[in-house]
């Protein structure tokens, strides 16, 4: 098989379940600050906290799993510039219609 | 023959010096994010707006339920990525049996989808046609599930082959990466839908 740029860095399939766990542990951190605001209204923090952690879980799954960590640097430049081109052209519509919007 | 073989495998590299097969597949799920990306801002428009037919998305999920088949998803990313790891291996058994655990995952999530569908409809009340929000999460959540479909036919593919000719050749291991590069990001957009419109849902202001 062919070997890629790198492609021995790949992690071993213990260090793959201890992403896993890892991924599993955010989610259920994710659920619970759900809930929590739904208790107790947390003031607004609940959106940028499950924001940050879903982006972290993204970061994991892209870098280790689909291992573009690992990878030439053209993927991630065609990667990246995909997710930040939509990034911005949809924060600007939801800022056109106020569904979100800058400061308070 | 080998020299027509060797000058195509040559070939894929092109000039970049990555196999091009895979360059086109990361420059497709890149542009996926477009995509999912106006889906999901279809969504976020029409989530918080008044007087249309209730109920509203957000006032109908099942939050444990939809937690428990989104862990199902990610932990499918696990079966995959252990798929692929086996067959660097050279391990052929491994890589079938997590093959088909990845399928499998990918099935309890599609089953989810469909009962949770069911109930929205029959017990809920959220039609298609209910209100624009409603049209808008059955348009973003079904998309996104036909992708786990076509996702889950592939890995059965691949299954199928790897059965009937004993092992997967280097070509069938090429595919079997691009497949898991699918894979995973089919997860990772339903990483960004579980928070965005499950976890972050409103309800417009006076409902609910």
């Amino acid at each position: 098989m062919a070997t890629h740029p790198g492609e021995h860095h790949h992690p071993t399939p213990l260090q793959y379940v201890k992403i896993a766990i890892l991924l599993a542990v955010l989610t259920i951190i994710e659920v619970a600050l759900f809930y929590v605001n739904e208790a107790a209204d947390m003031g607004g923090w609940d959106a940028p906290l499950l924001i940050i952690l879903a982006l972290f879980k993204f970061v994991i799954v892209v870098g280790w799993y689909m291992h573009l960590r690992f990878e030439d640097s053209t993927l991630s430049k065609f990667f990246t510039a995909g997710f930040i081109l939509a990034l911005i052209l949809y924060a600007i519509v939801l800022l056109a219609f106020g569904v979100i919007a800058l400061g308070s | 023959m080998e020299a027509a073989a060797a000058m195509d495998h040559h070939d894929q590299h092109e000039s970049t010096g990555i196999d091009h097969r895979k360059l086109g597949m990361w420059v497709f799920l890149s542009s996926e994010f477009l995509f999912f990306g106006a889906l999901i801002t279809n969504y976020l428009l029409y989530q918080g707006q008044p007087g249309f037919a209730r109920p509203y998305p957000a006032e109908i999920y099942d939050i444990p339920f939809t937690s428990f088949s989104s862990f199902a998803l990610l932990m499918s990313s696990l079966t995959m990525v252990l798929a692929h790891n086996a067959l660097a291996r050279h391990d052929q058994h491994a890589t079938r049996t997590w093959l088909l655990a990845t399928a499998m995952l990918g099935s309890v999530f599609l089953g989810g989808q469909v009962f949770e569908f069911t109930e929205f409809v029959t017990v809920g009340g959220m039609k298609l046609t209910t209100n624009p929000a409603a049209s808008a999460f059955y348009l973003l959540t079904g998309f996104h599930g036909f992708h786990v479909l076509l996702g889950v036919l592939m890995l059965l593919t691949l299954y199928g082959i790897s059965r009937r000719q004993g092992e997967l050749s280097e070509a069938s291991g090429l595919n079997l990466e691009l497949v898991g590069l699918y894979w995973h990001f089919v997860d990772i957009i339903w990483i960004v839908i579980f928070t965005v419109v499950y976890l972050l849902a409103g309800v417009p202001a006076g409902v609910g």
